[in-house]
């Protein structure tokens, strides 16, 4: 990237050499500012560029001469100062960026990961990201560790009770006792230590994709067990038991998203949840339309995308009668099983409550509609998907056409209509486009939406890879394929291009574990349980995630899920409680503001700990560099803004240096290297380090990833 | 080489446009946040009227709101769990009177079981909203039935987002209604409070490319702490870190002038919200006057237990809840006395918060349930605003040490993104329709009893312009069968509060609410028939423009 400028004739020569492919957009080069001479000096400024390592100013007085570095001149920030003031001169400004391999390891650990930890950034400086990215997309080839990480992760697992196990309602451990928060906790100790961290993230997508909601579950089967803590045990079995089958299935690497929706459809926590439950379709009665509308618009083909309020009331009656029922051990996926029999404590009865059994996704026909219904009447794809959509076959002889009949059936035979509107509804070109879209957006960017002309010659680069990614669900057989769509995105320019590169704001989730990833180094690198220089119980993160702007993992009242774009998280008490927070976590354990009380309510960090100086002792073994302020800036800032290039970071090192030179009072000067390195908590350097970490952390770059 | 790569902004807008829906077209209007010309226009912001929006999430059941007991096919045909009966006892049909204020039994505050008559022959009220009917005889509230627009969706997402943006069926358009208003009251880029929220996140209402309006979700801990420690020196080092960091430039992304402008609200906000007294210590707010024919005025913002209704005065009487005493109840409504504050004690201009859990699918709930509960929330959320601008605002009869507004300045305005169906469901609950409710109070409320008017409803009333048509073939089945058909859009509701009592010049308002003054399609000014293309294909609907909402 060259920039020219001419103080000679005060014209702007801009000039991009960047290998960028056509289409996608390039960063806007630097942008020439305030070009001022006289006093015997030269100066201009310029808009930084993204990544850029370092900035190289030249000058000639005859363009036939090769430009050479202006000796005469300094640079601070994105100003250059010289005082090479000849009468005709002209300037060049180079930007060399960060290899492209850290660059785009900075996007593949914020977006397949939670973020980056000194050991990742560790590995692929000096190895391939795209080694990461084929291993995190075959997950079952990933040794998973988690449980060697944090103890709580294997005491956590005990307390889940799956499709097929008894649960013990009223115990304290063992199968099914686990409540909300043991199973947010495990989420969160699962984000910050897993090692198949795409499999986390994509846990997380599929939960907040197909959202349910713990306290609608708790509510419905609170009319049965009229417990509180069962009822709660029994939501939160549902919620576990969803993403279980879930992660169980991207273990395997045909995985589809047919498969991913019918875990869905057939999940309890979702049939109470949309209201299926109690939808009956007998003749008088009007069956329920939540569940019907929100599997088209939310789930699978985006609002108004190839349906209509008609469509929605008919395949209404589809999902008519599909209901619950406790039933008997290893029934869980017959819908015709018959209530369960057998009595926990026998002649006590057949209350719910004293049930062996699983309660599970149940068909009752008598609440079916025998009639044929009619979903998608007459409907075309329409023409702007073009080939190969316009002209599939979907189900009827002629092409495009994508109208589902429900023929009459009768009994059992019935639950069919609600697996072949999952069967038919899955593959869509509107669904193909819609999940696409919604990949994209947890991967690219944020500016994806379905409704592309996928025929224009002037298609977007946006909706080129929306395009892509469908063409590989259509063409691969069985279709929707997951791996193969993730696959074409991270391997699109889109993805891989500075398009992507900090383009998204991090959700509580995403910010909470990527800040302690960011800072924990397993100090003997065995990344054994109490090793780590920065960790968590998970219990600690639940209450700081509903704070920085209510985010209730498994507990997201509205179907829409929690949203991916920036708006919908960023805002000054939001912001309040980010900054609150990581600086709660920086400060030392058992000192004021870490935890304890203030205005009468709880400081934020409790069991989630740092111990920078810790990792800053393990990286900079050398006593003399523990006092260097230079390189201590550099190393936190190497942790913690990969993917950033040193010239740009440079008020940050600038202040990071500052700071460990100044009194904990923030204005009397103090020589950081003075100072006697050690981690004990109220120590000064102890206390400068922690500052200097909050300090990095509160920017307002640490909000993007 | 030299290869110039630029973007202008008509090859983004062109290219956004080829890709077949709007990505991310951030703002309606290409104006800076402060111009000469807004300036010189208006007087939004300075006239001293401000506004609350109350935001009821999930699409509230406007006809069990305000109940068309006159409709004969209001009963057991459409509804049974989620039917509000009528009193059998009390005559309806009776106009030009009072709306009553029932109070009975042991349990004075809701043992009503029965439509509350409103009095002007035709409507009813849920008897959870009793609390509406002495703001109502007042002349200080307006109900508005039948209010929606063109082309309704029925997806809550999109709806809320129409609603908020004020643009239905375009949701290219990102930014909100209140935003660009606040962008034109020429203040939004320099004074650090403009347009204000309580809720969970920034309403998109509040939301736009150019300034940042500010939403906490608890105004409590809204202040730093910081390494040392979280007194004093810890809270100085983070503030000042945030400060200097204001000032470090970086490079373009997507999502870094949404952080500088909310940095930057961050810093400017902290010691106003810092001087308001948001504990629950100083929720002193009392009626003045005592209820249920007790001894003792109930608190205005039941926030906590002890201050809900009568439950303490009455050796703690779970009769005597005002509202449903749960924790989000008073979640709201310390977001509602935080909104309250804020307009009382600041210079914002906007100040809103929502509830949520409208969508009633199952189990709504009748006099009873769900619904109901959620109800008495919004009934007494009205009542008490009144009264704490009327007590403690300025002018009151014990204003509050520097407080800015009187109850004649400020309008609560409820919005809900639609109605329900008519018909109820299997699970005893209600889908997603069309038309709905609005309330409008304030103390220049144009209702009952002013200026000669013998009601304050709008839109439920056989008498209207356009009446409501009873029957199995009325306004209740207009639409589908089964959905409630509009009269009257809420954007003419909302724009005649920005212009009339905010103070936009009409000029603004066409630029808040595109297409205002067009007349020959969308009908908002003066009203008439609107067609297609506004309306889909083969529909049309009459609706009577701008009500006539201000005294």
């Amino acid at each position: 990237m060259k920039t020219f400028i001419s103080r000679a004739t005060l014209a702007l020569l801009i000039t991009v050499h960047a290998n960028l492919k056509a289409q996608i957009p390039a960063p806007q080069p630097p942008q020439i500012n305030n070009f001022v001479f006289g006093n015997g000096l030269t100066s201009f400024d310029w808009t930084p560029f993204p990544a850029a390592d370092s900035y190289v100013i030249s000058a000639t007085s005859d363009l036939n001469l090769a430009m050479t570095p202006d000796a005469n001149g300094s640079r601070t920030g994105f100003t250059w100062t010289s005082t090479n003031t000849s009468d005709v001169q002209f300037f060049r400004l180079d930007t060399i960026p960060l290899d492209t391999n850290a660059q785009l390891t900075a996007s593949v650990l914020n977006r397949l990961a939670y973020g980056p930890t000194p050991h990742l950034l560790d590995r692929f400086s000096s190895n391939s990201i795209s080694d990461f990215i084929t291993e995190q997309l075959a997950p079952e080839t990933v040794v998973e560790n988690s449980t060697l990480a944090h103890t709580n992760v294997s005491i956590l697992q005990g307390k889940f009770a799956d499709h097929n196990t008894y649960m013990q309602l009223e115990a304290e451990t063992g199968p099914g006792s686990a409540r909300l928060k043991d199973l947010r906790a495990w989420h969160l100790l699962n984000a910050v230590h897993a090692d198949r961290q795409l499999l986390e993230v994509l846990t997380q997508f599929l939960e907040n994709h197909f959202v349910t909601q713990f306290t609608k579950s708790r509510a419905e089967i609170g009319k049965f067990f009229q417990e509180s803590q069962m009822e709660e045990r029994m939501a939160v079995s549902f919620e576990y038991r969803e993403i279980d089958l879930w992660r169980q299935a991207l273990l395997s690497p045909a995985c589809t998203f047919r498969q991913l929706l019918e875990i869905s459809c057939e999940s309890p926590a979702m049939i109470l949840y949309l209201d299926t439950f109690g939808s009956r379709a007998d003749k008088t009665r009007i069956p329920n339309e939540n569940f019907s509308r929100e599997i088209m618009e939310l789930f699978c083909m985006g609002v108004d995308n190839g349906y209509d309020q008609t469509d929605i009331e008919q395949m209404s009656f589809g999902w008519a009668g599909w209901t619950l029922e406790m039933v008997e051990l290893g029934e869980a996926f017959n819908p015709f099983a018959p209530r369960a029999t057998t009595e926990l404590n026998p002649g006590l009865g057949t209350s719910y409550t004293n049930l062996v059994g699983v309660c599970a996704f149940n068909f009752r026909s008598e609440w079916h509609d025998e009639d044929a219904q009619v979903i998608f009447s007459n409907k075309f794809v329409p023409a702007r998907f073009g080939k190969p959509w316009v002209s599939g076959l979907y189900g009827n002889a002629t092409p495009g056409l994508y109208q589902l009949d429900l023929p009459i059936r009768t009994g059992t035979n019935a639950v069919q209509d609600g697996y072949d509107i999952i069967n038919h509804v899955a593959d869509l070109p509107f669904t193909q486009e819609f999940i696409s879209v919604k990949l994209c957006r947890l991967f690219v960017h944020d500016n994806f939406a379905h409704g592309y002309d996928f025929t224009s010659p002037t298609l977007s680069p946006e909706g080129q890879l929306v395009k892509q990614c469908m063409l590989v669900w259509e063409t691969n057989s069985p279709k929707g394929q997951i791996r193969k769509v993730l696959r074409t995105i991270f391997d699109s320019e889109l993805f891989q291009s500075q398009n992507a590169a900090f383009a998204k704001i991090k959700t509580p989730i995403e910010y909470a574990a990527s800040a302690i990833r960011a800072l924990a180094l397993s100090t003997n690198r065995t990344r054994l349980a109490n090793t780590f220089t920065a960790d968590t119980d998970g219990y600690s993160l639940i209450v700081p995630m509903s704070r920085m702007g209510s985010m209730l993992l498994f507990d997201r009242s509205d179907p829409d899920g929690y949203p991916e774009h920036g708006q919908g998280w960023i805002s000054a008490g939001t912001l309040a409680e980010r900054v609150r927070w990581v600086q709660s976590f920086c400060i030392a354990e058992g000192l004021s503001g870490h935890s304890g009380n203030q205005n009468g309510t709880k400081n934020d960090a409790l069991f989630t700990v740092c111990d920078p100086v810790r990792l800053l002792q393990t990286r900079l073994p050398s006593p003399g560099d523990q006092l260097d302020a230079t390189k201590v800036a550099n190393l936190f800032l190497g942790f913690l803004y990969p993917g950033e290039g040193a010239a740009n970071l440079e008020f940050y090192r600038q202040a990071a240096v500052n700071y460990l030179n100044t009194e904990d009072d923030g204005v009397t000067p103090s020589n950081f290297n003075l100072l006697i390195p050690s981690n004990s908590p109220g120590t000064a350097y102890d206390t400068r380090i922690r500052g200097l970490v909050a300090m990095l952390m509160s920017a307002k770059r640490f909000n993007e990833q | 080489m030299p290869n110039i790569n630029t973007t202008s902004r008509r090859d983004f807008v062109s290219r956004m446009l080829t890709a077949g829906a709007g990505l991310g077209l951030g703002s309606l209007l290409n104006i800076p946040p402060f111009t000469h010309q807004a300036m010189a226009e208006g007087s939004i912001g300075a006239n001293g009227k401000k506004l609350i929006f109350l935001f009821l999430r999930g699409g509230n059941d406007g006809l069990n709101t305000v109940v068309p007991v006159g409709d004969p096919e209001y009963g057991p045909n459409i509804r049974s769990s989620t039917l509000i009966p009528s009193d059998a006892g009390t005559n309806y049909s009776e106009t030009n009177i009072p709306c009553d204020f029932p109070v009975s039994g042991d349990n004075p505050t809701f043992a009503y079981q029965n439509s509350i008559r409103v009095g002007n022959g035709f409507a009813g009220l849920h008897p959870s909203l009793k609390f509406l009917a002495p703001v109502y005889n007042s002349g200080d509230l307006l109900m508005l039935h039948r209010v929606g627009y063109p082309q309704q969706s029925r997806s809550h997402f999109d709806s809320q987002i129409y609603w908020e943006s004020g643009v239905p069926n375009d949701r290219s358009v990102n930014d909100g209604i209140f935003y660009r208003t606040m962008i034109e009251s020429g203040l939004a880029g320099t004074a650090p409070l403009t347009g204000v929220s309580f809720q969970q996140k920034l309403p998109v209402l509040l939301q736009g490319p150019d300034a940042a309006m500010t939403n906490l979700s608890d105004p409590l801990r809204y202040n730093l702490l910081g390494v040392p420690n979280d007194s004093g020196t810890g809270i100085l080092k983070a503030r000042n870190e945030i400060d200097a960091a204001q000032n470090y430039q970086w490079a373009n992304k997507n999502y870094r002038n949404l952080l500088d402008l909310q940095y930057g609200n961050l810093s400017n906000t902290l010691d106003i919200f810092g001087g308001i007294d948001f504990t629950e210590t100083g929720n002193t707010f009392v009626d003045d006057e005592n209820t249920d024919d007790g001894n003792d005025p109930y608190f205005l913002f039941p926030s906590d237990k002890d201050k809900n209704g009568g439950y303490t005065f009455n050796n703690n009487d779970g009769n005597k809840f005002v509202v449903d005493n749960t924790s989000q109840s008073r979640s709201f409504f310390k977001n509602l006395k935080a909104a309250a504050l804020m307009l009382n004690h600041t210079d914002a201009i906007v100040a809103g918060t929502e509830f949520t859990k409208f969508d009633s699918h199952a189990n709504q709930g009748g006099v009873d349930g769900i619904h109901s509960d959620l109800l008495q929330r919004v009934g007494w959320a009205i009542y008490s605003l009144r009264k704490y601008f009327k007590i403690y605002g300025k002018n009151g009869t014990n204003p509050s040490a520097g407080a800015k507004v009187s109850w004649d300045d400020v309008v609560v305005v409820t919005l809900t993104e639609f109605g329900r169906t008519t018909v109820e469901n299997t699970s005893s609950g209600t889908d997603h329709a069309e038309a709905g409710v609005m309330f409008v109070a304030g103390g220049g409320v144009k209702g009952y009893g002013k200026s000669g008017l013998t009601t304050g409803v709008i839109g439920a009333d056989p008498q209207d312009t356009f009446p409501w048509v009873t029957g199995p073939t009325g306004s209740m089945f207009a639409v589908r069968d089964r959905y409630l058909e509009r009269v009257m859009d809420f954007r003419s509701v909302l724009g005649k509060l920005i212009r009339n009592h905010l103070g936009a010049t009409q000029d603004q308002l066409n630029r808040i609410i595109p297409g205002y003054t067009n007349e020959a399609g969308e009908h908002l000014l003066s009203g008439g028939l609107v067609t297609e293309p506004v309306e889909a294909q083969g529909i049309s609907t009459n609706i009577i423009g701008e009500p006539d909402l201000l005294v």
